[in-house]
């Protein structure tokens, strides 16, 4: 698939919030093409087509929203796997968690992070956020076409 | 009198000897020869006169049978006396009979008279003794001898005493020489090591020098013996002191290890619990929002004002989280002191609190503020907690009052915040700077009750103090004060402080 | 035995002088006479300054006895006076008693006496034997042999005849001679004072005469 069919990734791996994510998503109509990790190994399958996606090959989505704490591989280390291969290093991440600290910034953006959203605690102002990231990465951003075509199977 | 307080002590021994030895001698010497002298003096009188009176009777019958040749050789005998300058034999009627001169012809001299009652008169005149002596044979003055004698004699022997002092003097210097050398080393050597080593002691601060002991059993060996002791009790409260310096850097090694350890644990602890108590708290409200948004038609006023006190519930818990955050995060951080114009760090914060009371009407009185050593990070935080705090509690005022100024309290420059607002029961004050402690209730004024915590917390990290007046419905003001000087303010430091003592 | 005048004691006659009788004498003794004249004259005027030949002899005639020792029996016999006589022409006159008058010799008071014969003499301590008597003097030694009389004379060669002192004139000075022998037989002590100031000390018996 071209990035066209796949516009968001979330990586996030707490359902509850997945859920939220997603009416936040759905209120402001972005959520059409959304495909969901649940953790980073998953979220690197799906970007490598490798594992459990070897059949599927790598797709880039258009943005890639990243939470940080997650199981098996670290969101950072997602983060870095992206900005090293060069297949996806030019898919916009956009750091998306609830920890406001400075060494998560930092250690974000020095690995290439193109944006870092602390998620409200308060759900209208999460909404908001959604609202304006969506808008501003899907359709405000532009953002290259992929390297090459992932194989047809 | 003699400088001898620039001496050392071997000088000053030996001129003691010397001079001792030297006035004995020459007061001595000076006695014996004045008494030897003033008893020549009479001898030589009394040998004159003896002279005298021999001549005196051997020339009788010259006189008497008018013979002055035979009374000139009595008198020629006179040569063999060097001291008689001269001599004359004079007849009863005074006039000159018969004559002796040392050193050749001389004039006869006027008889001097010889005072009534005596037969003879002496007088010291000119460095010579004059001696008349009355001839009486038989009763009858027959005549009269005239002696003259220089004081040759008497100078000789002045001179040979001068010499024989002049020798015993300097052989008695000599001795005292001597005498002082071999009590140096029993005296003065053992002051001399001693002061030496103590010398030496107190420059180098070498403690385990010792001064040799002498031997003996005076006063200076007392003296040496109780100096070592002193040494060696110093040696042990040195070393004392040491084993206790290094007891506590060990400890304070520990300690530190510990904080650290500490430190790194809590931030880790509120690392994650800011990161892990947000994810539900944003679920609670969420899910809570939805369901007033999908069901909130269906729900009766009740159910939606519960609903919506859940959401408060969260959104409150965010904000304390997000708080206790902040303040666990500026008690671990390490103050970085910078001369800073506190004026210019007010604009800052007055521009962040711009929306807080955008569309009110405040009367904003700003002060001149001077420049201090503090952390500018921190210290934007206080002034934005307090002006906050300020608008916070005039927005129920038309016309809210605001003021930032500097006063001098003992000499030390306090900044203050003032505002006219809801002030505060001044019984209270005590707790306004407690973790969560609050004086208004939450439905009057919204808080969590951490920052004035936090404002103090830096406050104190910076050495200063801060406290607030206020009256209930008149307004508060806070003042505070930051330290002239950085004390660390962290254990580490105090710790470093107390265990600076340097022994060496 | 010329008898030197009274009045040019000091004159530098030499002594022993004695002139001789010349045939041509008148006119020498006529000028002898004026010179002899001329010089009393002076002499009485030498007379007025120096003392008198026998004032000087008078004195050291008694002065003699302050220098002699008599024997003892002697000196406590003469009660208190102390005699000096003079024997025969008396040279002196009153010189004598005036040069003597108030004088003591040995505590004892000076008297003189005058005497004619040498038997007087016995109570005489000093004797002045008179030129007079130069031709008796023999006899008068002899006398006095045996007694502890100090003899003295001015007559010549008085020492050489026996005499104990002899005054001689000598450059108008009155000396004296001394026979010690004698004086020493007559049991009297000369002191030695005395004897240094003699011309001549003799110690011989006397001369035949």
């Amino acid at each position: 698939m071209t990035h066209d069919e796949v516009e968001i990734l979330l990586v996030e791996d707490n359902p509850a919030d997945v859920e939220l994510a997603l009416i936040a998503l759905r209120a402001h109509k972005l959520a059409n093409t959304i495909h969901i990790a649940r953790d980073g190994a998953e979220a690197l399958d799906f970007l490598f087509g490798q594992g459990s996606r070897s059949n599927y090959g790598s797709i880039t989505p258009k943005v890639v929203l990243l939470d940080l704490k997650l199981p098996k591989v670290d969101g950072l280390e997602v983060l870095k796997a992206i900005r090293n291969d060069a297949r996806t290093e030019l898919i916009p991440v956009v750091v998306l968690t609830s920890s406001k600290e400075q060494r998560d910034l930092v250690d974000s953006y020095k690995l290439g992070v193109n944006s870092y959203i602390q998620k409200p605690v308060d759900f209208n102002q999460f909404q908001e956020t959604i609202r304006q990231l969506g808008l501003y990465w899907l359709v405000v951003n532009e953002v290259p076409q992929p390297a090459e075509s992932p194989p047809i199977r | 009198m003699l400088r001898v307080r620039h001496y050392s002590i071997s000088k000053i021994l030996t001129g003691m000897n010397m001079l001792v030895s030297g006035a004995a001698l020459l007061l001595a010497c000076g006695a014996f020869f004045a008494y030897d002298l003033i008893t020549f003096r009479q001898a030589m009188v009394r040998h004159l006169s003896t002279q005298a009176q021999i001549i005196g009777s051997d020339s009788v019958s010259a006189l008497l049978f008018n013979d002055p040749h035979s009374a000139e050789n009595t008198l020629s005998a006179l040569k063999a006396a060097p001291n008689i300058v001269s001599a004359g034999i004079y007849t009863p009627e005074g006039q000159p009979f018969a004559a002796y001169w040392r050193d050749g012809g001389g004039q006869f001299l006027t008889l001097p008279p010889i005072p009534s009652g005596q037969t003879e008169a002496h007088w010291f005149k000119d460095r010579q003794i004059v001696l008349v002596l009355s001839i009486v044979f038989q009763g009858k003055p027959t005549g009269t001898v005239y002696m003259q004698s220089d004081l040759q004699e008497m100078y000789i022997r002045l001179k040979r005493y001068a010499g024989i002092a002049a020798i015993v003097l300097s052989a008695s210097l000599l001795a005292a020489l001597l005498v002082s050398a071999m009590f140096q080393r029993a005296l003065a050597e053992p002051i001399v090591h001693l002061a030496e080593t103590a010398r030496i002691v107190s420059r180098d601060k070498k403690y385990s020098a010792r001064a040799t002991p002498t031997g003996n059993c005076d006063e200076l060996a007392t003296l040496i013996e109780a100096f070592n002791q002193m040494l060696s009790q110093i040696q042990e409260r040195d070393a004392a002191l040491q084993k206790a310096h290094d007891e506590l850097e060990h400890r304070v090694q520990e300690r530190t290890t510990q904080l650290g350890a500490a430190n790194k644990e809590l931030e880790a602890f509120s690392y994650s619990v800011a990161h892990d108590l947000r994810a539900p708290l944003r679920q609670i409200d969420g899910f809570s929002q939805i369901l007033a948004d999908q069901c909130g038609p269906q729900l009766d006023l009740t159910a939606q004002r519960y609903l919506k006190l859940v959401r408060d519930g969260a959104r409150n818990m965010g904000q304390l989280v997000d708080d206790l955050l902040n303040m666990a995060r500026i008690g671990r951080q390490e103050l970085v002191r910078k001369p800073t114009d506190l004026n210019l760090l007010l604009q800052s914060a007055l521009r962040d609190l711009q929306p807080e009371w955008q569309g009110r009407q405040v009367d904003w009185r700003i002060g001149n503020l001077h420049t201090v050593e503090c952390d500018p990070g921190l210290m934007k935080l206080v002034f934005v907690n307090l002006l906050s705090n300020a608008v916070k509690y005039t927005r129920r005022l038309e016309c809210a009052a605001i003021e930032v100024g500097q006063i001098m309290l003992d000499g030390a420059p306090v900044v203050f915040v003032r505002d006219n607002g809801a002030g505060f029961e001044q019984q209270y004050a005590h707790k306004l700077f407690g973790v969560f402690q609050r004086l208004h209730r939450t439905e009057d004024f919204e808080g969590t009750g951490v920052g004035l915590a936090t404002v103090h917390r830096i406050i104190q990290k910076h050495g200063g103090q801060i406290w607030a007046e206020a009256e209930v419905n008149k307004g508060a003001t806070f003042f505070f004060s930051l330290a002239a000087t950085s004390h660390g303010t962290s254990n580490t430091n105090i710790l470093r402080q107390l265990v600076s003592y340097d022994p060496r | 035995m010329k008898r030197v005048s009274r009045t040019d004691p000091f004159q530098s006659t030499p002594p022993n002088h004695v002139p001789r009788r010349h045939p041509r004498l008148l006119p020498r003794l006529a000028a002898l006479a004026i010179v002899w004249a001329l010089f009393s004259v002076s002499g009485l005027h030498a007379q007025r300054s120096k003392p008198a030949e026998y004032e000087v002899k008078a004195a050291y005639l008694y002065n003699f006895g302050k220098f002699v020792e008599w024997p003892a029996k002697i000196k406590a016999a003469s009660a208190d006076a102390f005699t000096v006589c003079v024997l025969g022409q008396d040279p002196f006159g009153v010189t004598l008693d005036a040069t003597i008058a108030g004088e003591t010799i040995d505590g004892k008071s000076v008297v003189a006496k005058r005497i004619s014969k040498p038997q007087d003499a016995l109570d005489c301590r000093i004797l002045f034997i008179s030129s007079s008597e130069e031709s008796q003097l023999k006899q008068i030694l002899a006398t006095l042999d045996k007694t502890n009389i100090l003899t003295v004379s001015d007559m010549l060669q008085f020492t050489r005849r026996g005499g104990m002192i002899q005054f001689i004139l000598e450059e108008n000075r009155v000396r004296f001679e001394v026979n010690l022998t004698t004086a020493q037989r007559a049991g009297l002590t000369l002191s030695s004072q005395l004897l240094k100031l003699a011309i001549s000390v003799r110690r011989s018996s006397p001369l035949g005469d």
